[in-house]
């Protein structure tokens, strides 16, 4: 595993000079000819039921080609979450595309297609809607209270879900106790600021078969979902990969109302649609669901846990959507897992308001439980005296332990333990001050939050698809085309495919190409999420290229007249081993693989082998056998201004097992961006809504903050642990989510640290911290 | 649709079609000096009544001179183009104007323009409250006359201006201060991308012996519906030596005169505090810079 060519290299992705010089892959630039433009009119109300429409005046508007209402829409319900089958038991199918209800304002209750957007827009105001207002509640714990208002017929006290699972005795776990700490910890409705808009292009066949272009996590999901809300088959509907999209975090893990309207446009108009969210429309489509823990642990003497409970109300908003789903990974792998106590309990409650709807985001529920988590340990060794770096070492598992989520899989590349002890030395841990010692106005403290274990993909998960496939080709020129349904959202994940291929294959740096297809052509991939890119479509990647790599070898066996098992290939070159003399190239065997049987060259006609005839190929199609988590921790220093509030990040090292890294430039990048992400998330980031119309007041970045290149610490630092992961591409698992998991409570730590203010609800303003400093 | 009236996006070459241009569309012509602002109100839906632009970059107004008695700067001098004025580096007098052109992310230094920050009255900007502090006027020209507006009187209020239909700001004025003198201005922001939620910018001069001649203060953000002097503040100061007791005492009274709003973005609890906290860190600045 020393000798590696490709695979552990800052290698240049493949698309980066096309995005700076404008991005013509990304979805948002498709055109198709003779396309139309859509646009949606939406509800200004938060609870309405449409007693009349009237859309005469708008049909007849010059370049209006189609004006759709609900009574054009199917009647299908449907959950637009792509990553699980659609007929799911364990999810809540409440959504139309066009419904007589609306639950949240700013939900479409029409479309239009017209030849610009402008005049799309225009025709928009001539829809004429009345509306019967219904009373509406925001706020989780007044929509559970007898009486409110009822949002979805036949849901009780707006309570979607109340799932709930417990180990041992949690009464006797207390009671054995020495000290028990609790506390609620609050985060706010936060959304991912994707750059690139959702937005799509449909156009439909004369044998009404859809074809979509769109800015997507996952192809087959969409596929899936929109041949189900529009009652078709799934071949009917052809989801085409764009190279790259611009930014996803989870935000694009569920189908929107544009895919499937701009569809039936098409369909009305022969024509191709496309439809492009405004960022106010985007904003409004899906968020991070607010949550509310309380968290009650019980401690020994000794600092060991013997009693963890936990209680979670997750506002699901208008849909339950993700909510169902997002809570489960929220309580296993975000606030339980991750430490061990003999006895614990958790009790969760997915509520419905009439919010705008929730959504995954980078994390997907462990941000919300890793704030109250390691927020509450703080607290812990604080007041007890405890180290928190051993603390935490005394309560987690340990390298080679059982997995907890399943004692069938070993943790044999954990590290959390080398995460903490490295974070701890680059931070200077050891000379952390004692919290709010320091007398100056400007306070510096130093904390720290661990996030003991995470996922690599979603094996073991109820009802989730996991399973990722490849195709791989070779070219007479020596280089190799792949093909994945992976989606690279952003992250580099094409050019760490390819070079796991070119790995592989033996080929150079760069000879491995992405090549994008669509669901009618390519294998089944999950999405780009859960983690899951580099470990589980990566394996993906390199068992397709160790089955073209075999017959590579097989056919230059048949030409080099020698045994197959005898050969190697590296860099392009195929040797017979032991005696470097004898060789070829990759791009000499596959020529002959493709000629012609029977080549005429200067010596007359010369037959060549039928064995080594063929395209040279590899594919591949399957799960992983297991999901090995990683461990992280970091640790920030941050500067407080006690006079204003406000709070500057310093330095951040962040300490990650990831396995192997396969492109160290992608990987930092993920840290990074999940730094800044996390500091949006601890100290600025919040969507605000009108209290009485429920319009979204922070609907651009004038009144939506968060960081920007200037916020950002000027050090920060990747610490990558590598190992071998046997059950990985090269020894990878996973790094992607735990970069945005763990900031947030280390940020809050590290204010507490500076000024002994402790908050406990996301995000931190200047303003909390003046009034928990008395100075407001 | 933002600006679904528009009709004529005019570029004149001089005066003459200016003034044609706002005799066919009166009150529904706007001018764009830079962009910045019309672009900010026009993704808010705010311009749906205008007929017509006229982008006026085609007539000069981009001097920039460090003249005897004054500094003069040109109306469609963009922020990147006032960054280029030497004396802005090594002034004290002129070091709040330094202060204030580093707020702004570089996409909006390189189109706003030095007019078109002051005749958009929005008090949430960074230079406006800096110029007022400078004791900045206006040249303003239209219909064939020409006047003098000090910026207290050209700021009306929020969004509004003292500028009669078809008069445009020429050049901004800053005159030269007496004596020792400094400048300092502060912003309070949510991220460096962002319209002030408080800012103060202070000028101050003294005299051989310390003692302050002259002093002003003004606030900006959320404290009123233009910017504010703090004539309370100033009167604190003036005639008296600058101890840390006396701009404890003058930052204390600013409070007096603001009145401060609040929005999602800050309470007016909050902005009243940073007020006070902001103009004593100014004062603190600009004191610094006297030497």
């Amino acid at each position: 595993m020393t000798n590696m060519n490709v695979v552990g290299k800052r290698v240049l992705r493949q698309d980066a000079f096309e995005k700076v010089v404008g991005g013509k892959g990304f979805p948002v630039n498709v055109r198709l000819p003779g396309m139309l433009h859509g646009k949606l009119l939406r509800s200004p109300y938060p609870h309405a039921r449409i007693v009349r429409m009237d859309t005469a005046r708008a049909e007849q508007m010059p370049g209006v080609k189609a004006v759709i209402t609900p009574a054009d829409v199917p009647q299908i319900p449907y959950n637009p979450i792509f990553f699980m089958p659609v007929t799911s038991a364990g999810l809540v199918r409440d959504m139309l595309i066009l419904s007589d209800t609306v639950r949240f304002a700013g939900q479409p209750v029409a479309a239009i297609a017209a030849i610009s957007a402008a005049i799309a827009e225009q025709a928009l105001q001539m829809i004429e809607v009345d509306y019967e207002e219904l009373p509406a509640v925001f706020d989780p714990d007044e929509a559970t209270r007898d009486g409110a208002p009822e949002i979805h017929a036949g849901v009780k006290n707006n309570i979607s879900d109340t799932p709930s699972f417990a180990i041992g005795d949690i009464e006797a776990g207390f009671r054995e106790a020495d000290h028990i700490f609790e506390g609620t910890y609050e985060t706010p409705r936060v959304h991912t600021c994707y750059m690139e808009p959702r937005v799509c292009v449909a156009d439909t066949d004369t044998n009404g078969h859809i074809t979509i272009y769109s800015s997507i996590q996952h192809l087959f999901g969409l596929r899936e979902r929109m041949a189900y809300a529009l009652g078709l088959s799934v071949s009917q509907v052809k989801v085409v990969q764009p190279p790259y999209i611009g930014g996803g975090f989870g935000s694009k893990l569920d189908m929107v109302y544009a895919e499937p309207l701009a569809a039936l446009l098409s369909a009305r108009t022969r024509r191709p649609v496309r439809i492009k969210h405004t960022r106010y429309e985007d904003f409004i489509t899906n968020a991070r669901h607010p949550m509310k823990v309380y968290l009650k642990t019980g401690i020994r003497k000794d600092g060991t846990f013997c009693a963890r409970y936990a209680r979670t109300q997750c506002d699901t908003s208008a849909y339950a959507s993700q909510g169902p789903v997002v809570i489960m990974v929220h309580a296993h792998y975000g606030l339980m897992l991750g430490y061990r106590s003999p006895h614990l309990k958790w009790e969760g409650k997915v509520v419905l308001t009439n919010n705008i709807p929730g959504g995954a985001f980078r994390g997907y529920g462990a941000p919300q439980a890793c704030f109250a988590v390691e927020s509450q340990i703080d607290e812990i060794c604080e007041e007890l005296g405890f180290d928190p770096i051993e603390f935490r070492l005394k309560n987690t598992p340990r390298r080679g332990d059982p997995h907890p989520f399943n004692p069938e899989w070993k943790l044999d590349t954990y590290a959390l333990d080398e995460c903490l002890a490295r974070g701890a030395e680059r931070i200077g841990w050891s000379q952390r001050a004692r919290a709010g010692s320091s007398s100056s106005t400007k306070k510096r403290g130093i904390g720290m939050a661990a996030h003991p274990l995470w996922v690599s993909g979603c094996v073991g998960f109820p009802d989730i698809y996991e399973h990722s496939g490849a195709i791989i080709k070779l070219n007479v020129d020596g280089t190799a085309n792949l093909s994945s349904a992976t989606m690279d959202i952003g992250s580099g994940q094409n050019t760490v495919l390819c070079q796991i291929a070119a790995e592989e294959l033996g080929l150079a740096d760069g000879a491995v190409l992405m090549s994008p297809g669509s669901t009618d052509t390519l294998p089944f991939d999950a999405p780009t999420h859960a983690s899951r890119g580099t470990y589980s479509s990566g394996n993906a990647v390199k068992v397709a290229a160790a089955a073209a790599k075999k017959r590579l070898l097989e056919v230059a066996a048949v030409i080099m007249e020698a045994n197959a098992d005898d050969l190697e290939v590296c860099n392009g070159v195929i040797t017979v081993k032991g005696s470097p003399a004898r060789s070829m190239s990759v791009a000499d065997v596959v020529k002959r693989a493709e000629s012609p049987y029977m080549v005429i060259g200067e010596q007359g006609p010369a037959p060549t082998v039928l064995e080594e005839k063929g395209t040279i190929m590899g594919l591949s199609s399957l799960a992983p056998s297991t999901n090995p988590s990683p461990a992280v921790a970091e640790f920030v220093e941050v500067e407080v201004d006690t006079e204003t509030g406000q709070v500057k990040v310093l330095r951040a090292v962040y300490a990650h097992d990831l396995g192997r890294v396969i492109n160290p430039a992608a990987a930092e990048g993920q840290v990074e961006g999940g730094l800044q992400q996390g500091i949006g998330f601890a100290l600025m980031e919040n969507m605000l809504f009108d209290p009485e119309s429920g319009a979204c007041l922070t609907s651009d970045f004038l009144d939506y903050k968060m960081p920007t290149a200037v916020e950002m610490p000027r050090h920060i630092e990747s610490i990558f642990i590598e190992s071998n992961e046997p059950s990985g591409p090269f020894g990878a698992k996973s790094l992607a989510e735990a970069c945005l998991i763990v900031p947030a409570p280390a940020i809050a730590n590290a204010i507490y640290n500076a000024t002994g203010a402790r908050i406990r609800s996301l995000p931190i303003t200047p303003e909390k911290i003046l009034k928990a400093l008395g100075k407001l | 649709m933002a600006l679904s009236r528009l009709k004529k996006f005019c570029i004149p070459e001089n005066s003459h079609q200016v003034d044609d241009c706002v005799a066919e569309y009166g009150d529904n012509a706007l001018i764009l000096a830079g962009g910045t602002f019309i672009r900010g109100l026009e993704v808010r839906g705010l311009l749906s009544e205008v007929e017509a632009l006229i982008d006026v970059h085609k007539l000069g107004m981009d001097g920039l001179v460090s003249g005897v008695g004054n500094v003069r700067i040109g109306a469609m001098v963009t922020f990147a183009a006032l960054e280029q004025l030497a004396e802005l580096h090594s002034a004290a007098w002129l070091a709040a104007v330094r202060d204030a052109l580093a707020c702004p992310p570089l996409q909006i230094r390189n189109m706003a323009t030095v007019g078109g920050c002051l005749a958009a009255s929005c008090p949430f900007y960074d230079l406006p409250t800096a110029f007022l502090a400078l004791d900045g006027s206006v040249t303003v020209s239209g219909a064939g006359a020409q006047r003098e507006i000090g910026l207290a009187d050209l700021f009306v209020s929020l969004f509004e201006n003292s500028l009669e239909p078809g008069e445009l700001i020429t050049e901004l004025t800053l005159p030269r201060p007496p004596g020792r003198s400094a400048s300092a201005f502060i912003k309070l922001e949510g991220t460096a991308n962002d319209l002030a939620i408080v800012n103060v910018a202070v000028s101050i001069s003294v005299d051989a012996a310390g003692v302050c001649e002259e002093a002003r203060v003004v606030l900006g953000g959320g404290v009123g519906d233009r910017v504010v002097r703090s004539a309370t503040a100033e009167t604190v100061l003036k005639g008296q030596q600058l101890t840390h007791e006396v701009i404890e005492h003058a930052a204390a009274a600013v409070g007096q005169d603001i009145e401060p709003m609040a929005d999602h973005r800050a309470t007016a609890a909050y902005r009243l505090a940073m007020a006070g906290v902001f103009t004593k860190r100014a004062l603190n600045q600009a004191l610094s810079r006297l030497n």
